[in-house]
């Protein structure tokens, strides 16, 4: 592993200058994710696209999106993925895959899509 | 891409056929409704996440090529609403009056402006689309061979509004954006910025047939063929109405606007192909009228030494294919027409001199000939300023400015002569008045002039000769200069012609260690001294340009033949084999003469020291005629008469001659001036000598140089023979003028008969069988 990618997972996990809020799931199953809309952007023309200024939501000096159709779960393999670069799908339920594999394509994550195509 | 569907059988739809098309349709409605809030700028109601999931879903589920038609329905729809409702009502009140209407073209720059909204909320709404399309962009429209959305909104763009089928938005704009040009072209200010907001729109609008932009199939030509009509009727305008600096000034300032224009608003494509019409229009088809023009055009520039406006207009001309063509034929003209003029004025001068030099003018000559070259070195400055100043040292227009020179200088036939007499007149008094340095410089310049001269033999015969006569005069200012000078030619013409020049100088030096052994010879000598102080300048005969194989006629006086004896003794006996003649001819003699009011010492040629000296035996009053005088002294005739005219019509007259007049005729008396008054006591006797040939000598020295070309001509073609052994006749001629022009321009006719004496005289003969071929014999 290694040091950048290692001190970008802990940016996600731990960090409090987060200024994206994302309401992930439906219902029951839902969570929030903090995160960074400088990474997003970086690293996603997806969400380059969804914090552009004609389409960015503001609340409380904080950016709200919300992705329904993406199960938590695999929402976090995703922003890990984003974030490091990095993804372990050992031990992974294959439910999790497909949903992986359905969100990347879906988000126009490529490398990640052909990566959980070949799991 | 059928990997990107999903993996079989793992994950289907919902198999639900009617809940898919009503899907569909929601989806589509809800789309199709927020392009149209995108269109009314109401994007802030909608959610980005939920738009692209609609059009993920419906690409998702193979409706791509419905949602993609569907979208370019709506913006369709969109751009016919804004072109009717905006577009439409801006159009400037009449197209082609309008500047009549609005002098300012403000309908015009207002239509712009509602282009250039009309265009920025085009772009802005279609990168909304783009991003909410994204997966269509990216999964649909690769795969259909479709264009992307955002270019597909720059497509309908062209052909709903720019290129509308319904209404003439297109006439409206190129004519306001020609309008907009011309207006800035007659130096009104417009905005730019709409003007360039449009001209940005149609460099990124793309022509589908010709792929090119829709700037450059819709607008350029026509921008550059309006332009072309408008510096038609410019150029025609500018020549009539302003001189040739101010026209140049206004093209300048023309190309200078125009670039800015390429620069500021149009295409860079574009600067090339309107600076050509610029070009074309006010500089090549004015050329010669702008160099012609009368009393400002090139050749004025050139009189009056605008050296600004010749740079400006070699500067411009240079842009155009003929230009500098133009401009060196005229200039060239210009000099060959002065050139012609300084020859006339010398030429008209001479002639009207000939009476006068020998009637004793004796300056004139020399003056016409220094006043000749002085005149073509100042011309030759003029130029060399316009080339260094105007013309940024073109080295083309140096070439044929040389040419012009050249030809100009050899239309003078005396050229050669001129030029070395004005070198003989700058070694003479050189030093009076000039520095060093300065005659160093004239001498420089003259050399350039001899270049130019086509016949460097004849000038080498000439520089021999004035050479010659300042050495035995001791009329040299500086010896350093004359072997500068010595130097330079040799650069110039090489060593065979210069080791005859010093072998002249090695005579002088010697002779004059000579002399001083032949006064120690006369001190330790029992014979009698000479009752005259001889000085003798011994000339091998080689080296020297007069033919002196021979004495000429002259009585001496029998002291001076006595001492001349005395002389030759000495000389012959550290000399055996050698011949010496007198040259009496070039001689000069220093006596004493008695006057009424007081003594002078006479410093005259050797031919009037024995005219002179038949006087001593007349009484007062009695006078000796000419035929008495020419009988004693058996000189020759023309020299008789010159040396005459100096004793007696020049500035001092030491006799006095019956009847008076400047010319010597037979018959005339001549008497001893005992009252003859000078206040210097030391007197110079000048020969009156024209110092430019007088026609006879013209010729002799003519006869001289065609004898000794014969020779160079002749060891020429043996050279080259030597060489090759077999030659053909033409490839012998062309090699003979290679080698020979550098001196003179030998006439074939001239080779052809040096070659018949050749073979004549056995060192060729015509090979056998073809008598075109000459063999070299050993």
């Amino acid at each position: 592993h290694s040091g950048l990618s290692k001190d970008l997972s802990l940016i996600l996990n731990d960090s409090d200058d987060f200024n994206v809020i994302i309401q992930v799931g439906e219902n029951r199953n839902a969570k929030e994710f903090k995160a960074h809309s400088v990474i997003l952007r970086a690293r996603s023309p997806y969400f380059r696209s969804a914090f552009s200024s004609e389409w960015i939501t503001i609340k409380n000096n904080m950016i709200i999106f919300n992705k329904p159709n993406i199960s938590p779960t695999v929402f976090e393999m995703i922003l890990k993925y984003i974030y490091t670069g990095e993804l372990n799908l050992i031990n992974k339920p294959g439910e999790d895959i497909l949903g992986l594999l359905v969100a990347s394509d879906e988000l126009l994550l490529e490398e990640l899509f052909n990566y959980s195509q070949n799991c | 891409m059928s990997s990107r569907k999903q993996p079989k059988g793992k994950i289907r739809p919902p198999k639900k056929p009617n809940s898919a098309d009503a899907q569909f349709n929601d989806n589509w409605d809800r789309l199709a409704q927020a392009i149209r809030e995108i269109h009314k700028k109401n994007a802030s109601i909608l959610s980005f996440e939920e738009l692209y999931r609609n059009a993920y879903n419906m690409v998702l589920h193979k409706n791509g090529d419905k949602l993609y038609n569907g979208v370019r329905e709506v913006i369709t729809q969109h751009l016919e609403e804004v072109a009717v409702s905006q577009v439409v009502p801006a159009f400037p009140l009449s197209g082609a009056s309008s500047s009549q209407t609005n002098p300012n073209g403000a309908g015009g720059a207002n239509f712009l402006k509602v282009l250039k909204t009309v265009w920025e909320d085009h772009t802005t709404c279609m990168l909304m689309i783009r991003d909410i399309l994204m997966y269509m962009d990216r999964v649909y429209a690769k795969t259909a061979n479709v264009p992307l959305v955002y270019d597909l909104g720059l497509d309908l763009f062209r052909d709903t509004i720019v290129r509308s089928q319904n209404y003439p938005i297109q006439n409206h704009l190129l004519e306001v954006l020609l309008q907009q040009i011309k207006l800035e072209r007659e130096n009104e200010i417009i905005d730019r910025t709409n003007v360039k907001a449009s001209i940005d729109m149609l460099l990124e609008l793309t022509d589908a047939s010709t792929k090119d932009t829709v700037y450059a199939t819709d607008f350029e030509n026509k921008f550059l063929e309006t332009s072309s009509e408008y510096y038609r009727v410019e150029g025609q305008m500018l020549v009539g109405e302003y001189d040739a600096p101010e026209y140049m000034k206004k093209v300048d300032k023309r190309l200078n606007e125009e670039e800015q224009r390429v620069r500021h608003y149009l295409s860079q494509t574009t600067e090339p192909k309107i600076r050509n019409i610029v070009e074309e229009e006010l500089i090549s088809k004015h050329l010669k009228t702008v160099i012609e023009m009368e009393n400002s055009g090139l050749i004025p520039m050139l009189r009056n030494e605008k050296m600004d406006d010749l740079g400006r207009m070699y500067k411009l001309f240079g842009r155009v294919v003929k230009g500098h063509d133009e401009m060196k034929s005229a200039i060239s003209d210009y000099i060959r027409e002065l050139g012609k003029a300084i020859n006339e004025t010398v030429t008209s001068n001479t002639t009207a001199e000939g009476g006068n030099a020998a009637s004793g003018d004796k300056q004139t000559g020399a003056t016409v000939a220094v006043r000749w070259v002085q005149e073509v070195l100042d011309l030759k400055d003029k130029f060399d300023k316009v080339q260094n100043l105007a013309l940024s040292n073109d080295k083309a227009f140096q070439t044929s400015f040389n040419e012009a020179f050249e030809y100009f200088i050899n239309k003078n036939s005396k050229s050669p002569e001129f030029i070395s007499l004005f070198i003989d007149d700058n070694l003479k008094k050189g030093l009076k008045g000039k520095t060093e340095e300065e005659v160093d410089s004239v001498l420089d310049k003259t050399i350039t002039l001899f270049r130019f001269i086509g016949e460097k033999d004849v000038f080498e015969r000439y520089y021999k000769q004035h050479l010659a006569k300042r050495l035995l005069l001791g009329r040299s200012v500086s010896d350093d200069a004359e072997r500068g000078m010595i130097g330079k030619l040799k650069v110039e013409c090489g060593y065979q012609f210069t080791t005859k020049l010093e072998g002249m100088f090695n005579d002088m030096r010697i002779s004059s260690d000579t002399m001083t052994d032949f006064k120690e010879y006369l001190d330790k000598s029992v014979l009698e001294k000479p009752k005259l102080d001889l000085s003798v300048t011994v000339l091998t005969s080689t080296f020297w340009p007069m033919n002196l194989s021979a004495s000429p006629r002259c009585n001496l006086p029998p002291e001076l033949t006595k001492a001349c004896g005395t002389f030759q003794n000495f000389y012959l006996g550290r000399h055996s084999g050698r011949r010496l003649t007198w040259q009496s001819n070039m001689g000069t003699a220093d006596i004493r003469g008695s006057f009424k009011a007081r003594k002078h010492e006479l410093n005259v040629s050797t031919y009037q020291m024995v005219i002179l000296l038949m006087f001593n035996d007349k009484q007062d009053g009695e006078s000796l005629s000419y035929e008495q005088i020419k009988g004693e002294s058996d000189i020759p005739e023309a020299d008789l008469k010159r040396n005459l005219q100096s004793l007696a019509c020049a500035k001092y007259k030491i006799l006095v001659k019956e009847p008076k007049g400047k010319e010597i005729n037979p018959g005339d008396q001549f008497n001893f001036n005992n009252d003859f008054t000078a206040p210097l006591q030391r007197i110079k006797i000048q020969t009156v000598a024209s110092k430019v040939e007088s026609e006879g000598e013209r010729k002799e020295t003519r006869e001289k140089v065609e004898e000794a070309r014969k020779h160079q001509t002749e060891a020429a073609i043996v050279r080259i023979m030597k060489d090759r052994k077999t030659m053909e006749h033409n490839l012998l001629i062309a090699e003979v003028v290679k080698q020979l022009q550098s001196r003179f321009m030998p006439n074939p006719a001239l080779i052809k008969k040096r070659i018949e004496a050749l073979i004549e005289r056995e060192y060729l003969e015509r090979a056998t069988g073809d008598r075109r071929v000459y063999n070299y014999l050993a």
